[in-house]
């Protein structure tokens, strides 16, 4: 029923056939193409090139996360507002559970500050990680209509979770002076250990975005390890009150998520001093998992948007 | 960058050698070996090679060779689902071989009807994003944006998100997008078949002039009278098969006798 293919091609083709459009073999090909000066495709560059390239898109990555922040709370009447107010029932709703019912503040002296902290932090921590895991596979329209470097995908994600979750980190700053905080120079440190938070959500996004790109069912997983993650923490408990000062503490203390609430506390509140453990320790998580991660999905370049 | 100081109609602005592309379709139901419950559940069972997931592998392009030259304008005909789309995707390296090779001459632009842009943001930012991935600057998008918007012929809805346009709009700004950056290699999709009659028109003055800055143009239309006016080859695809490539009259006429022959 349908076309005898291999004899169309020659009845009609043979004659006046032009040279180019005879069959090359592969090495022809790759010859004709080198001549030419053409750029093969699919292929991965090298890591220095794929910065390089990576670089020059910076303007692409600015105005796809400024306009996708902005997009976040557009679709409903009261718009932005919603980035002020969603963050505030959370700590109302997360005071009346851990704060009065399961009274969890022990060895906290400011537990509304500790709590608040703890949530916007680790909130923006969580969105990030989410939404990085879908980096490239929730964006595959746009992998299979443009071409560009698809690091910037992962980037661009961390960085519209960073505007996203501004309007929170501004309500964090007038409500720590309200829990009654007293002022100190050291709030200046606050958007530092914002900076090695956003470096350490980067890193895993790069990592999750490829991982989720090649293996699905992996995204499924994801939720999980962040409802199990903001447990074990330190979002609404102190960890060394509750799990002492042993091995499995430092463990918990020193992850990436609950370094990087470390240091906003010590950075805001009065009750926690900075200490050098903490804020080296949030730089180098920072610096190794996006390092690291960039590495990690640069290999896999070249495959993201093949299903 | 280089390619064009060198851009005659003689040299190559695509290779392809061999070229297959599989997709993998996860949450496919075998509908075929479904048969309505006559099959025992336990055969059913045990015939299913994986009863939990429903992964299958679709062979969308199947070794596919062909040379493109500077300034040539190809049509690509073929069926609904004989790999024109996913063809034009490799060519324009959104979509890695699965075997084989590609070259290509500078940055491909792919055009396509469903060329999703972000439905949720508003016209204009999907100019700058697009204009930006395309490789300009800021400043190169925002000199041609009256241009692009203008030629849309969308107007006043520029400042709505794109999921308040219709079809023909959204083809209408992503044409517009698409040829501001003027591309060494165009890929047209069945993009204009939404447009009116006057946006064909106009468009096709576009392609014409693309043409002349010694870029390469290919056209997915199912429209042959499309096809006749804009390209002097075709090629010609069913079943991820490359059928038949040749100047556009022999091929066009080929393929609609071949639907005289085998109605579908
Ligand atoms: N995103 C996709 N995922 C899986 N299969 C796809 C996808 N796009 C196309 N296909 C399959 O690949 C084949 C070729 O499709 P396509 O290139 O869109 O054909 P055409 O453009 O000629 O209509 C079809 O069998 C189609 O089902
Ligand atoms: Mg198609």
């Amino acid at each position: 029923m349908t076309i005898g293919s291999g004899s169309v091609v020659e009845s009609v083709e043979a004659p006046e056939a032009r040279t180019e459009r005879a069959r090359l073999t592969p090495e022809e090909a790759a010859a004709l193409a080198r001549r030419a000066g053409l750029e093969e495709l699919g292929v991965r560059p090298g890591l220095l090139g794929y910065a390089r390239e990576v670089w020059s898109y910076r303007h692409l990555v600015w105005h796809l996360s400024s306009a996708q922040a902005w997009a976040t709370n557009q679709n409903n009447y009261l718009g932005q507002l919603w980035a002020v107010l969603n963050p505030l029932l959370l700590v109302g709703s997360y005071y009346l559970i851990f704060g009065l019912l399961l009274k969890t503040r022990g060895g906290t002296s400011n537990y509304i500050a500790f709590l608040t902290i703890g949530i916007f932090v680790f909130g923006y921590s969580a969105s990030a990680i989410i939404a990085g895991s879908r980096a490239v596979v929730g964006q595959i329209g746009l992998v299979r209509a443009l071409r560009f470097p698809r690091a910037v995908l992962p980037i661009s994600v961390t960085l519209t979770q960073f505007l996203v979750n501004v309007p929170a980190f501004a309500v964090l700053m007038v409500m720590i002076p309200l829990t009654g905080e007293p002022f100190s120079p050291h709030w200046l440190l606050f958007p530092v250990a914002l900076v090695f938070q956003s470096l350490i959500n980067l890193g895993l996004a790069f990592y999750l975005a490829r991982v989720v790109n090649t293996a699905r069912d992996s995204a499924n997983l994801v939720p999980v390890g962040v409802r199990l993650a903001r447990y074990v923490s330190g979002v609404f408990f102190s960890i060394p009150h509750y799990a002492g000062y042993g091995l499995v503490s430092a463990l918990l203390l020193y992850q990436p998520l609950a370094v990087s609430m470390t240091t906003a506390r010590e950075a805001l509140m009065d009750q926690y001093p900075l200490t050098w453990g903490s804020w080296v320790a949030a730089a180098a998580w920072g610096v190794a998992l996006s390092v690291t991660g960039i590495v990690f999905f640069w290999r896999g370049e070249g495959r993201y948007g093949s299903n | 960058m280089g390619a064009t100081d060198v851009a005659d109609t003689t040299t190559p602005s695509v290779v392809c050698s061999g070229l297959d592309i599989v997709y993998t379709v996860f949450g496919a139901k075998q509908k075929g070996t479904d048969t309505g419950g006559q099959v025992p559940l336990v055969e059913r069972l045990l015939t299913k090679r994986n009863p939990v997931s429903s992964v299958r592998k679709v062979h969308a392009v199947k070794d596919v060779s062909f040379v493109v030259n500077h300034g040539e304008a190809v049509g690509i005909i073929g069926r609904n689902g004989s790999g024109k789309s996913t063809l034009l995707r490799a060519v324009a390296g959104l979509m890695p071989p699965t075997n084989g090779r590609v070259w290509a001459s500078g940055r491909p632009s792919l055009l396509g009807v469903n060329a999703v842009l972000l439905t949720g943001l508003t016209g204009a930012k999907n100019v700058m994003i697009g204009g930006l991935a395309l490789g300009l600057t800021p400043r190169q998008v925002r000199e041609r944006y009256d241009d692009i918007v203008d030629f849309s012929g969308i107007g006043d809805f520029v400042n709505l998100p794109m999921s308040a346009y219709s079809s023909g709009m959204g083809a209408r700004l992503r044409f517009a997008i698409s040829t501001a950056a003027a591309p060494d290699i165009l890929m047209i999709d069945e993009a204009l078949a939404t447009g009116d009659a006057e946006f064909q028109a106009r468009s096709r003055d576009r392609i014409a002039e693309i043409r002349r800055d010694a870029s390469t143009v290919f056209l997915v239309s199912h429209s042959n009278a499309a096809i006749r006016e804009s390209c002097d080859r075709v090629l010609w695809m069913e079943q991820g098969r490359l059928v038949m490539d040749g100047p556009t009259d022999e091929v066009v006429r080929a393929y609609e006798q071949s639907h005289r022959r085998a109605p579908a």
